[in-house]
């Protein structure tokens, strides 16, 4: 029934040519940006000073390729892979500790397929979206208020929860094993009514943290862990300046040297060695550096312009499947810029998050772009 | 069906409105982050830029030009020449082939030293400093890329060896090393500039993103009183005298007696300022000498040679004492008449000796001068006659007027390492020693300070402070700093004074001073010879203070020969010297009208 709804108000002239717009803008921008970024430091490690543009341009093809195939292709087909997902997703993290492996870094966060590498965790981000969109569904046609039940709530939670736990577990990422659980809890935030459990589960998580910061801060450091330092390097990012709070001061000097205008476009300094890989996490803080303040809220604005259209999407969707994948890639691109941001302005401790669309990053981008081409499909289905 | 239809419409309305409340609570969060931006990039902009820019500037030093030091004439007697410093940036060079043949065959330098500095990989090479502008121009010319030429400034003595113990030198970095370069190192050294260069993390300079220059603020120019002319004339003479009666050193202060300006100071054998590590002649000789003596001791020699060139840079003037003889007769004569011990009419009998306690003490004159009166014992130079009036004044009488004339504190001149004087304690002092002090024998002091003091006795009591800084400068003229010294009056009254003039005037008229006496001016002045210590080896040192005119001092100078062969009797050789000097100088201040 809901089906031949769907079908009946259906046009293909609906696609949302806002978001479409500034996503190009974004990816454009992002390329200029990393050639602006990366351009100096390529010219002397690699001879080529394009060498990561060309790199980041031949990413952002095949992203595109993507972006169009998940245009054409029907998105309720997806659900089908719901399962699959999730069972994929695990056994690429776990093949990161094969032969296939690639370790970087001292992290194994890589798999090889022959003529290129690409992050398994990026891969189960859009898996947990695709599983849970589909499962939240399911439920719903089940039963009113399944999902609420422990039962429910278990067929939910759990594989997302084991996904991020193999995510930092095997790969040492915590960064995208916060971002899979945050979709999560995003997804399931959407999908039932209540607000005290989010409430009460966030002024726990709140209280958790400052307790840990505070026992950090109070705490000899002589014998800490990693993560503990990089808290202590947070709070005193000058203490650590060439160790653990370095890449952090470094972007800060960046920013705020940018000022309200900017040194303009290829102007920064940070970029010549003092802010070593600026092309990746930190893109940001050099964005500041050379387009200033004004370019910072620019970036910023475009994003929350992203997510709105995202919402906009989302809530003029009727079919729930698609509505709670525009969701789910809502939350993942939101989480993403506010921990990038939030990380290069040394507002929460150092992990590593790229900037979507901007920062240099093959599998990111594609799937990031991917995600863009399913919300493009689910907004031609729109009233 | 129904009911699960409506339940899911419910809930869709309910996922609708918690989509919404999911993205406002993202972009609220995005607004905070912008805040958190614009507090970084506002607020705390001038902090982390100050952060940074210290992080990509590297910094070069741009030397101040030093100030120069000009003489009463005007004559610049230290200046500042410009060379250059050549460097190489390794990374700016595109034919290291051509700059290494272009740099050995401008700079004489090995191609080995040459090829070492352009290959090494360093942000930037230091090829030669200290290279002169003819040839750094000349290298600027070839327009090499990666070869820089800086200017720098080194210091430069127009005169060489004129005034070179007065005026001094400086070192490495333009510091004064010794003389009138150290003493007023604070006005003539400038600023330091800055040339500031954006550089990459490694350190290599940035092309194209320009420099920031903070200029040099170069130092004040030093105006003293030494008149070059006179200096000039005091230094042929000294060293005519150093010459002719192969003495070990003959120094000439001129000074005016009412100010304490010094018009000149010389202190044969003088070195070359251009070139003050370079032993003169006479050093040479005994550093030959221990070379032969101490075969292999490599160190010892090395010491040596700085004990030398310590030697040469010493300034007998002020940083050596000396006995001053019969010229301290001058102080006696004062102290004498200031206490009324003795008038100018007193008679005295001179034996050609005088016992004092149990000891004979000898007149230079051993036949005696029979009966004088003060004025021609002092116009004789009697020991005797001083030696019964220094018993008159008494021991402790004596060490007051001692203290009162400044000479046991030193004169405070604007020169570095000034002696003090060598005196004995008062509760030391007995006749015997009283007796000897009194003619100018068994204490040491420096021939500023004789001369200082003399000059306060003779010009009304006023002791003044010898000195050469007038005033400094700044390169624009716009900050003038006027030097004041102190001065303590009523050392002596204007009636001894009056008196001391008369008898000293006497002494060049008709006196022992006779060869100072210059025609058509008033002279005033006393000679002296004293032994050196070890007594009885006939070393001398011969000496004569002169003034002019001798009824209204203006200007003294002293001449002391230290270690004369032959005749040594200051009023034989010392006073001739002060005379060829007057008859010079006395015309040509009346000229400029010297006051």
């Amino acid at each position: 029934m809901a089906r031949q709804a769907v079908k009946f108000r259906s046009s293909k002239h609906n696609m949302d040519y806002v978001l479409l717009t500034v996503v190009l803008f974004l990816v454009g921008f992002g390329l200029l940006m990393i050639y602006s970024v990366s351009s100096y430091e390529a010219g002397i490690e690699h001879n080529d000073s394009a060498f990561f543009l060309k790199n980041q341009a031949q990413n952002t093809v095949v992203g595109f390729v993507a972006l169009f195939i998940m245009i054409k292709f029907p998105y309720k087909e997806l659900q089908r892979f719901d399962v699959l997902a999730m069972i994929v997703s695990a056994v690429l993290i776990v093949l990161v500790k094969s032969p296939l492996g690639i370790t970087r870094n001292g992290a194994s966060r890589w798999i090889n397929v022959g003529i290129t590498s690409f992050q398994p965790a990026e891969v189960a981000k859009i898996g947990v979206i695709i599983y849970l969109a589909s499962i939240i569904q399911r439920l719903e046609t089940l039963g009113r208020n399944i999902i609420r039940t422990p039962k429910g709530l278990a067929i939910v939670m759990v594989p997302p929860t084991i996904i991020a736990g193999l995510v930092y577990l095997l790969t040492s990422n915590l960064s995208s094993a916060i971002i899979i659980m945050g979709i999560a809890v995003a997804m399931v935030f959407v999908a039932v009514p209540d607000y005290k459990w989010f409430v009460v589960i966030g002024v726990t998580g709140v209280a958790a943290v400052t307790a840990l910061v505070a026992y950090v801060a109070n705490t000899d450091m002589s014998s800490s862990n990693f993560r503990m330092g990089r808290i202590m390097a947070w709070l005193h990012p000058e203490a650590y300046s060439t160790d653990k709070a370095f890449q952090t001061l470094q972007a800060l000097y960046a920013i705020g040297s940018g000022g309200i205008w900017g040194k303009g476009l290829g102007q920064s300094m940070q970029k010549r060695g003092f802010l070593p890989e600026a092309q990746n996490d930190m893109i940001f803080s050099i964005i500041c550096e050379e387009l200033g303040l004004f370019g910072a809220l620019a970036i910023i604005i475009l994003f929350v312009v992203l997510i709105w259209s995202c919402m906009v999407i989302a809530n003029k969707t009727v079919d729930r499947f698609g509505s709670l994948l525009v969701v789910g890639v809502m939350a993942h691109y939101a989480i993403q810029v506010i921990l990038n941001i939030a990380v290069v302005t040394n507002t929460i401790p150092n992990t590593g998050i790229t900037l979507p669309f901007i920062s240099y990053g093959g599998t990111s981008t594609l799937f990031l772009l991917t995600e863009i081409g399913i919300v493009l499909n689910v907004s031609k289905n729109c009233r | 069906m129904a009911i699960k239809n409506n339940a899911g419409r419910r809930n869709m309305t309910v996922q609708k409105k918690k989509t919404f409340v999911l993205c406002i609570l993202s972009v609220l969060t995005l607004l905070l982050l912008c805040v958190r931006v614009g507090y970084l990039m506002i607020f705390r902009s001038e902090y982390y830029t100050q952060l940074a820019t210290q992080l990509h500037e590297r910094e070069r030093d741009i030397k101040a030009a030093r100030g120069r030091i000009i003489d009463a004439t005007g004559t610049v007697l230290a200046d500042n020449k410009t060379v250059c410093t050549i460097s190489v940036i390794h990374s700016q060079v595109e034919d290291p082939e051509e700059v290494i043949a272009m740099l050995c065959r401008e700079l004489g330098l090995s191609e080995e030293y040459v090829r070492k500095r352009v290959e090494k990989y360093s942000a930037r090479e230091r090829i030669k400093s200290n290279v002169e502008k003819e040839i750094g121009d000349r290298i600027r010319n070839y327009n090499m890329a990666g070869v820089k030429v800086d200017e720098d400034y080194k210091r430069y003595y127009p005169y060489d060896d004129l005034a070179s113990k007065v005026l001094g030198f400086t070192g490495g970095d333009n510091q004064g090393i010794i003389g009138l370069e150290v003493v007023y190192e604070e006005y003539l050294t400038g600023k330091k500039g800055q040339i500031l260069t954006l550089t990459d993390a490694k350190g290599i300079e940035l092309d194209g993103m320009g420099e920031r220059r903070k200029e040099p603020e170069a130092g004040k120019d030093l105006y003293i009183s030494l008149d070059m002319n006179i200096q000039r004339y005091a230094m042929q003479l000294a060293k005519q005298a150093y010459e002719t009666k192969q003495a070990a050193g003959v120094s000439i202060i001129v000074m005016n007696v009412n100010s304490g300006e010094i018009l000149a100071m010389v202190d044969v054998p003088e070195f070359n300022l251009n070139d003050p590590y370079t032993l003169i002649e006479e050093f040479q000789v005994q550093t030959v000498q221990q070379e032969t003596t101490q075969e292999g001791q490599t160190e010892t020699k090395q010491e040596s040679k700085q004990d030398l060139l310590n030697k040469m840079w010493r300034n007998g003037c002020i940083n050596d004492t000396y006995e001053p003889g019969s010229i301290f007769k001058t102080i006696t004569a004062a102290a004498g008449l200031e206490s009324g011990a003795v008038r100018l009419e007193d008679n005295f009998s001179c034996p050609g000796f005088i016992i004092v306690d149990d000891r004979r003490i000898r007149c230079h004159k051993i036949a005696g001068h029979g009966a004088e009166d003060f004025t021609h014992a002092v116009m004789n130079s009697c020991n005797p006659v001083f030696i019964t009036v220094g018993l008159r004044i008494g021991v402790e009488r004596y060490y007051e007027y001692f203290t009162k004339f400044g000479l046991r504190q030193k004169t405070g001149i604007d020169l570095p390492g000034e002696a003090g004087t060598i005196m004995h304690q008062p509760d030391k002092i007995g006749e015997v020693e009283l007796a000897t002090i009194s003619f100018g024998q068994s204490f040491q002091l420096t021939p500023i300070r004789l001369m200082t003091t003399v000059a306060g006795l003779v010009n009304g009591g006023k002791l003044v402070t010898p000195h050469f800084g007038v005033k400094a400068v700044s390169a624009d003229g716009t900050s003038v700093d006027e030097f004041v010294y102190p001065v303590s009056e009523g050392i002596v009254s204007e009636d001894t004074t009056e008196k001391l003039k008369y008898v000293l005037e006497q002494v060049v008229e008709n006196g022992g001073g006779k060869n100072g006496y210059v025609e058509g001016f008033r002279i005033g002045g006393k000679t002296a010879t004293s032994e050196t210590l070890p007594r009885g080896h006939g070393r001398y040192i011969a000496s004569f203070l002169g003034f002019a005119p001798a009824d209204d001092p203006k200007v003294m100078a002293i001449a002391i020969i230290d270690t004369p062969q032959g005749t040594y009797y200051g009023g034989q050789i010392a006073a001739p010297v002060v005379r060829q000097l007057f008859e010079n100088i006395l015309p040509y201040l009346e000229e400029i009208g010297y006051q």
